[in-house]
């Protein structure tokens, strides 16, 4: 007998995992099929197939810099938050820290936050200081939300990895910048990548804090949430978010069995060392 | 090899290493923050004139018919939407981690990719789908369900749609945690319960739900802090009915009549809420040793 689930339970729950699955894809599903749609409502009944609102959106020059600013955000302060996680996380995983709690808490404490609130404490800050507001305050502040999701992406790994691979390479002499860059580096190395994507795709969708701090050039979230105050835009802007939305979809699954294959092999060759 | 271990580990880099991720957040994020709370108090202002410590913005807060109003209004719609998602979500986790399924991290992956695409091109999406002239009423026109002169109005711009909205961009996120608590529990237990002549019902109560209880927690606050300080969500679909606080700070920061004192102490009052949350659910989600060892 299966302890957890009776053939009956069984069935129920995949019914039910079905119903949600469905719920949750077809909103993005009438999405596809509206962006296909001829004409300016998005409204029954269909009235036939064009790609009229695609073209429209390549054409579309404010959207094209919005999206080439998120971009630049999403990938300077990505990488600013991957190089600070990658310390942090190696400072949690191999040195004894005096505060642990305190400094770990720390550095998670962005996780739970009300963006509401951080962004008007970051306006406040930028005004104090006198920093104009630029593509370098979003940067600032995407690198705060985003730091924690990597650290809690490379603990796990660095826990994972052998500390006696690192200890060896400093027996033999090995300099500590030296065992980090040809020792922990490419172990880790999956788990930087989806530090990165996680860091990079936060930054590349979000509105909330940027909308108190930024400048002059519009991020790309900035501008779908001034589209959608617009019915006149709404096509196109729905082409725009079907291709956004399968883009992501796309670099989610490979991220994710990319990082799995990767430390697939990584694994077996920490056991066969 | 123990002295060497020693030397490894009272290396004189841990602050080179610490030192920047810990300044980053200190003087982009803590200071900040402080200064919101001087700010609240008029400690602090960036408009001229007299200021120093007063109270005043904070009792007016309190006294306000407004603010603890719209404050409560918000708790009620996050604790509805977390509670009904998480019970939603609560057998679709125990579904993939317990059914014994070979797919599980596939379908865990189809569960949680939504949550990873665009947040506002999902509300996008049931904007879309809810308005007079949306998906819904249009599909019912169409099909001479309700004449065209009469769409069902609540749908859009209600505090049901806020609802909906924010249900529907948390679910994926929700069955996470608990699917990760329900994965690292030790099947033993339950046949050991079974053994020893529990009902699954009886194995489930006694066993599975306190074990994932942790999960649950966590999933739980996960969706409450956001959903409580959420503005996004509300300003898109939410209209005068599904106004929420966090709309509040907003519009006290924003370009109509702004009144920074007041946005700040919204503010902090707030972040108090949800720091002593966070600590009180942490200790209550420190792992205790209850399991198979």
């Amino acid at each position: 007998m299966d302890v957890a689930l009776s053939r009956n339970g069984r069935i129920a729950l995949r019914a039910l995992f079905v119903l949600v699955v469905l719920f949750l894809y077809l909103p993005i599903a009438i999405l596809l099929i509206f962006s296909f749609n001829n004409s300016e409502l998005p409204a029954f009944p269909l009235s036939g197939f064009t790609l009229h609102w695609y073209h429209q959106f390549l054409t579309n020059a404010d959207l094209k810099a919005a999206l080439q600013t998120s971009a630049i955000i999403a990938a300077v302060s990505s990488v600013g938050a991957v190089v600070l996680g990658v310390l942090a996380s190696v400072a949690l995983t191999r040195r004894r820290i005096k505060g642990r709690a305190a400094v770990s808490a720390l550095l998670l404490s962005p996780l739970v936050i009300p963006y509401v609130v951080f962004g008007i404490s970051l306006l406040l800050l930028f005004h104090t200081i006198g920093i104009p507001r630029s593509i370098l305050t979003v940067v600032i502040g995407h690198v705060v939300i985003s730091l924690p999701y990597t650290i809690l992406v490379l603990v796990p790994r660095l826990e994972q990895i052998d500390v006696s691979l690192e200890e060896a390479a400093y027996d033999l002499g090995a300099s500590r910048l030296r065992t980090f860059r040809s020792i922990t580096l490419p172990l880790i190395l999956p788990a930087v990548v989806s530090a990165f994507l996680i860091a990079f795709t936060t930054s590349f969708d979000e509105y909330a804090v940027a909308s108190f701090v930024v400048g002059t050039r519009t991020t790309f979230p900035i501008y779908l949430y001034s589209a959608l105050r617009f019915p006149n835009q709404l096509p196109q802007v729905i082409s725009v978010a079907v291709v956004v939305i399968t883009l992501s979809l796309v670099v989610v699954v490979a991220a994710e069995v990319g990082r799995r294959v990767a430390e697939q092999r990584l694994g077996s060759l920490e056991n066969a060392g | 090899m123990a002295a060497r271990r020693e030397r490894v580990r009272l290396d004189l880099t841990t602050p080179t290493l610490l030192g920047l991720p810990v300044a980053w957040l200190v003087v982009f994020f803590i200071v900040p923050i402080a200064i919101v709370a001087a700010y609240s108090f008029d400690v602090y202002s960036l408009f001229p004139g007299t200021h120093g410590f007063t109270l005043a913005a904070w009792r007016e807060f309190v006294h306000s018919p407004v603010y603890l109003a719209l404050f409560w209004k918000s708790v009620k719609m996050s604790l509805t939407v977390s509670a009904i998602i998480v019970v939603l979500a609560y057998p679709l986790a125990y579904y993939l981690a317990l059914s014994g399924t070979k797919r599980k991290y596939v379908l865990l992956l189809v569960l949680i990719a939504p949550f990873l695409t665009s947040y506002l091109l999902r509300v996008l999406a049931w904007k879309v789908i809810l308005g007079d002239q949306g998906v819904i009423n249009t599909f019912l026109f169409w099909t001479g369900v309700r004449s065209p002169g009469h769409p069902i109005s609540q749908l859009l711009y209600s505090r049901f749609a806020v609802m909906l909205v924010l249900g529907y961009i948390w679910l994926p996120f929700v069955a996470l945690p608990i699917f990760v608590s329900l994965e690292s529990l030790d099947r033993r237990l339950l046949e050991a319960a079974s053994d020893l002549g529990a009902s699954r019902l009886q194995a489930f109560r006694r066993v599975t739900l306190p074990l994932s209880l942790p999960g649950i927690m966590a999933a739980f606050l996960f969706v409450f802090i956001p959903t409580l300080g959420e503005f996004v969500t509300p300003s898109l679909v939410g209209g005068a009915n599904g106004y929420m606080y966090g709309n509040q700070i907003v519009d006290l920061f924003g370009t109509g009549f702004p009144d920074w004192e007041t946005g700040s102490v919204l503010a902090i009052f707030l972040f108090g809420i949800v720091t002593v949350l966070t600590v009180v659910f942490t200790r209550f989600l420190q792992p205790r040793r209850v399991a198979a060892d």
